[in-house]
């Protein structure tokens, strides 16, 4: 939009009509920003463009890397993309400078007599294998195990999952997404008995209305952000911000509803009472398309080792469910929640509203909550009673952290119950697979071992004693962190850790292989709206570095498994690909051949006759319908989603007159989680050197505390100091105080708690209590 | 006699009783009248406020729809020209209309959303902190032209335009300090932005997902070493 202008008349006459050409506001379509953004690029003849998936988060942005003699040097946002449209954040900008830190790993490193002695590739693979195949005989097969991650490619986790599960015959198979997205998991095959989100990124274009539940999606996704600023701007779209703590996102939005910790659970069945009161409900839809269940309540919180659980659904009626409702008014709601009546009535009118098409969003608010499946439940209840769901700009979605949570951790399977189709505890899904991995299929064992909480219980008991862990650093993230820590460093475990730099979690490793990242090898990623996206190879890895694909099929071989690792070093990732599609050939979950996704920035699943699918459960939109009907659930036997009946039940540990205040943690958007890379990325470790706990106004009043000032943070579990931040990034509510995770030289995750949503076993790293003084 | 004994040494006992109260509640005046300092820490600063990043946004479409004004912009020379020195706040370039008022009833009418004045055929600049509307406490009309005595000041060299970015085409960081200067519309867009700082994509709104301060006041936390490794052995 730059015209130039020097007569002043002709200029008041043009800004006329421009402004009424903004009332219209149909100026410009998408985000306009990739030409201009070329202009400023130096003369690009000698650099070679090609496309890739950011690294970060699970947005999956379309990005194109510069390289110039074998180095990546640039980056722009794909102008192809349908993800971003040519837009990225400034991690995504300046992704390739995390690829050049000067304490890359490039040699294997294994610990001898307290000292880690640099070795060959080749040595230390041998290691790894001898060491695995030693611990298999002298412990049994479930004394090794693999954690992997939600930042694993697509071939990463598929050679993991088929070394493991079919070849050794453990399900010690787990991933960092356990801890990010488990309650996704859960929450969508309770409610729909498939996962992933029905809708996908263009809902954003059609939505009217956008509930963002403890998601501050300003700093943690906010190319997608953009697209919900852009859609205000063009067509004056409703963004409601309902959340613990005023972000970037409260201020951004049209409006910000705060509630108290862990009571979104009673607000959102008081929406659902407000929907029914009203008389909301979208009769027929509900009466075609869904059931009402209920399931067990008083879970517990799994704080103690080998806790276990297993929900027990029963069917209700929609009498029974609006009687349960009842204790749900908004006048009850309010009072344990905080939220005003004339809030929660605001909140269901607009759910409510059959002319608002209306779209949810949220991520670790929701799923990191010791009742994660729950609330997903209930949020899905909402647009199922209102029939607002599979329809464009209709949609609850779920987004996810990582690069490949969905396409690796959620469609590979590299969860212990998991397979690539289904799961291990059925027969007719073992056999399938055991087919395609060319195993016998006694070898899959048809009982998942651990969770990841508890597997790290496990490598603290002794229980296992050999553990792999790839593209993950576990020892900044887990919660309760000093016993796992002390727990992996035990007399007797042996611990592989294979990453780009050294880490928290390389400081326990016996053996340290060094990764090569991204685009230094061929991979693919999938992201929160069903799309896999494929990258090429563009520089070389440094020193010894190999793709941890590579590193699992030498040590497949090496354990004797030649026939099931049977692919060559330069076209493996193409072998594994191919493999992997024939466990998803079906109409509802068809991955895209791989020549489709290098010809274009990514297909959605089901890839149906050449084509992505957009909407599931549509007819118009989805082939896998087969119910004559508008919408078909057909991840469930009757083809009807659930709706859940699911109560308001307290936090694991709530604050109380020891410890005062709520415990809350999270991310910046300047750092991707535990920040071994984008701290090595000078930009962003210049804007955001290390971490912070962030006060109330009034709490550091009280407590005579300035920003700066030095705070000290006790829980049950032990004690941090931290530098105080006070009404700047963030301002919690009073008496609660956050801390971003990113700094592992503040690690907060020492004091926090492992309680986990007892379906998902996904920990709650929102909620504990703490004391807060000044140091 | 007993009596007067009595009435005495009551009296004795009320002086004494009178002096002990009237020292405790002295002695305590003292203790009450003395406000005990609060320690700085470290620092001050750690990271910057956002208060007002997106306080200019419902502006944006228009910002970006509008044409640009070729004859009547301001150049970045001229932005900083206006400033004692690179952070000041800027002196005021014309005649002010009233001398004892408030910048609510003054001041803002042109510089709060901005637009052509005519009289001094320019466009008025956009204040980034409306809210404070004692303006004249900071900035200050320029009266007089020449000096009660020569300084020896020199202004510090600004931060300079299109040096900023890390990497070729990636977005610029923020060379300068946004305190008071969150909104960063304010002088990024609009006919009265200086052209170079003028920016392409007023309509992103949500600057900061791409644009991060290069000079954060955060504690400085030194390069990171590990401890407990020995690679180099």
């Amino acid at each position: 939009m730059y015209t130039s202008i020097t007569n002043r008349r002709e200029f008041i006459k043009k800004m006329a009509v421009l402004s009424a050409m903004t009332a219209a506001a149909t100026m410009f379509p998408g985000i306009l920003f990739a030409e201009e953004q070329e202009k400023g690029i130096p003369n690009s003849a000698n650099l070679d463009w090609k496309k890739a998936p950011c690294r970060f988060c699970g947005v999956g942005c379309g990005v194109l890397v510069g390289t110039e003699n074998g180095k990546a040097i640039a980056v722009k946002g794909d102008p192809k993309s349908p993800v971003n449209k040519g837009l990225c954040c400034v991690k995504g900008y300046h992704s390739i400078m995390a690829l050049y830190g000067k304490d890359r790993l490039t040699k294997p490193l294994v610990k001898k007599n307290g000292q880690y002695v640099e070795t060959s590739m080749k040595e230390a693979l041998d290691l790894v294998a001898s060491k695995m195949q030693d611990t298999i005989k002298n412990h049994g097969k479930d004394a090794v195990s693999i954690y992997g991650s939600g930042q694993w490619t697509i071939p990463d986790g598929y050679a993991a999952s088929k070394l493991f599960k079919g070849c050794i015959g453990t399900n010690n198979v787990e991933a960092n997404a356990r801890l990010c997205m488990a309650s996704a998991v859960t929450g969508f095959l309770t409610s729909f008995g498939i996962d992933e989100p029905m809708g996908c990124y263009e809902d954003i274009d059609y939505a009217d209305v956008f509930f963002l539940w403890g998601n501050n999606m300003a700093e943690m996704h906010p190319v997608l952000f953009s697209r919900l600023l852009d859609q205000r701007l063009k067509r004056g779209v409703k963004i409601i911000d309902f959340a613990t703590r005023t972000t970037r996102t409260s201020k951004a939005a049209d409006s910000s509803i705060l509630f108290q910790p862990q009571t979104d659970l009673a607000v959102a069945n008081a929406i659902c009472y407000e929907i029914i009161n009203n008389g909301w409900v979208n009769k027929s839809f509900v009466d075609k398309h869904c059931n009402f269940n209920k399931g067990l309540t008083n879970m517990g919180y799994g704080l103690e080792d080998n806790y276990k659980f297993k929900d027990k659904p029963e069917k209700i009626n929609f009498e029974a469910y609006k009687k349960f409702l009842e204790d749900y008014t908004p006048e009850k709601v309010s009072k344990i929640s905080g939220v005003s009546v004339k809030d929660i009535k605001y909140m269901a009118a607009l759910y409510g509203d059959p002319n608002k098409k209306v779209m949810s969003l949220w991520c670790m608010g929701m799923n990191q909550h010791s009742r994660g499946t729950w609330i997903n439940n209930l949020v899905y209840n909402i647009h199922l009673l209102t029939g607002k769901i599979s329809t464009p700009g209709n949609s609850p979605f779920s987004l996810t952290g990582q690069p490949s949570a969905c396409g690796t951790v959620r469609e590979v399977g590299t969860l212990t119950h998991k397979l690539p189709h289904g799961v291990v505890m059925n027969k007719k899904h073992r056999e399938f697979a055991a087919k395609i991995w060319d195993v016998p299929v006694e070898n899959i064992d048809p009982k998942p071992t651990y969770h990841t909480v508890e597997m790290f219980r496990a490598l603290d008991r002794g229980d296992i004693r050999f553990m792999w862990i790839q593209v993950t650093n576990p020892m900044v993230t887990m919660p309760k962190l000093k016993r796992y820590r002390d727990g992996a460093k035990k007399e007797g475990r042996f611990i592989v850790v294979s990453d780009i730099y050294p880490t928290p979690t390389t400081d326990i490793a016996d053996v340290i292989l060094p990764s090569a990242m991204w685009i230094e090898r061929e991979g693919l990623f999938g992201n929160s709206e069903r799309r896999t996206q494929h990258f090429d190879q563009m520089v070389d890895p440094p020193g010894e570095a190999m793709s941890d694909t590579w590193q699992l099929v030498e040590v497949a071989k090496r354990m004797g498994y030649e026939k099931q690792f049977y692919y060559k070093e330069e076209t493996h990732i193409e072998e594994i690909y191919t493999e992997y599609r024939k466990h998803h050939d079906n109409k509802k979950h068809n991955m895209a051949p791989l020549e489709v996704l290098k010809s274009q920035p990514g297909a959605m699943w089901p890839y149906v006759d050449g084509k992505s699918t957009q909407w599931r459960f549509n007819a118009k939109y989805d082939p896998a319908c087969s119910n004559g009907e508008d919408f078909h659930f057909y991840g469930k036997p009757d083809g009807k989603a659930i709706i859940w009946q699911r109560p308001y039940e307290p936090a694991a540990e709530e604050p109380d007159e020891e410890y005062p205040y709520w415990l809350n943690t999270g991310r910046v958007v300047e750092h991707w989680h535990t920040g071994s890379m984008t701290r090595r990325i000078p930009v962003l470790h210049k804007a955001m050197p290390h971490a912070y706990v962030e006060l109330h106004p009034n709490d550091a009043k009280r407590l005579q505390i300035k920003t700066g000032d030095k705070v000290k943070l006790t829980t049950r579990r032990g004690e941090i100091i931290l530098p105080a931040s006070i009404d700047q990034r963030g301002v919690p509510a009073p008496m609660q105080v956050f801390v971003p995770f990113f700094d592992e030289n503040l690690l907060i995750n020492d004091i926090t708690l492992d309680s986990f949503c007892p379906i998902s076993k996904e920990p709650d790293y929102k909620k504990c209590a703490v004391k807060v003084e000044k140091a | 006699m007993r009596k007067r004994l009595g009435i005495i040494s009551l009296f004795i006992i009320l002086f004494v009783g009178f002096i002990i109260i009237w020292n405790y509640s002295y002695q305590t005046g003292l203790k009450d009248a003395y406000i005990p300092i609060i320690e700085n820490g470290d620092s001050n600063g750690v990271f910057l406020s956002e208060n007002g990043v997106f306080k200019n946004s419902e502006l944006a479409l228009e910002y970006a729809n509008m044409p640009i004004d070729e004859t009547h912009q301001r150049t970045l020379e001229t932005y900083y020209n206006n400033r004692a020195y690179y952070g000041a706040p800027p002196f005021i370039p014309h005649p002010v209309k009233e001398e004892r008022s408030m910048g609510g009833n003054t001041c803002l009418q042109c510089h709060q959303s901005g637009g052509f004045v005519a009289k001094f055929d320019a466009y008025a600049p956009v204040t980034p902190h409306p809210e404070m509307i004692n303006c004249r406490q900071c900035h200050v009309a320029e009266t007089a032209e020449t000096l009660f005595a020569q300084t020896a000041f020199t202004k510090e060299q600004a931060p300079k335009v299109g040096v900023n970015n890390a990497l070729p085409g990636s977005p610029p960081m923020i060379p300068h300090p946004i305190r008071m200067r969150e909104n960063c519309l304010a002088c990024h867009a609009g006919p009265a932005a200086p052209k170079e700082i003028r920016v392409t994509h007023p309509e992103r709104i949500n600057c900061m997902q791409c644009h991060v301060p290069n000079n954060t006041n955060g504690i400085d936390t030194a390069t990171f070493i590990r401890d407990n490794n020995n690679y180099d052995e």
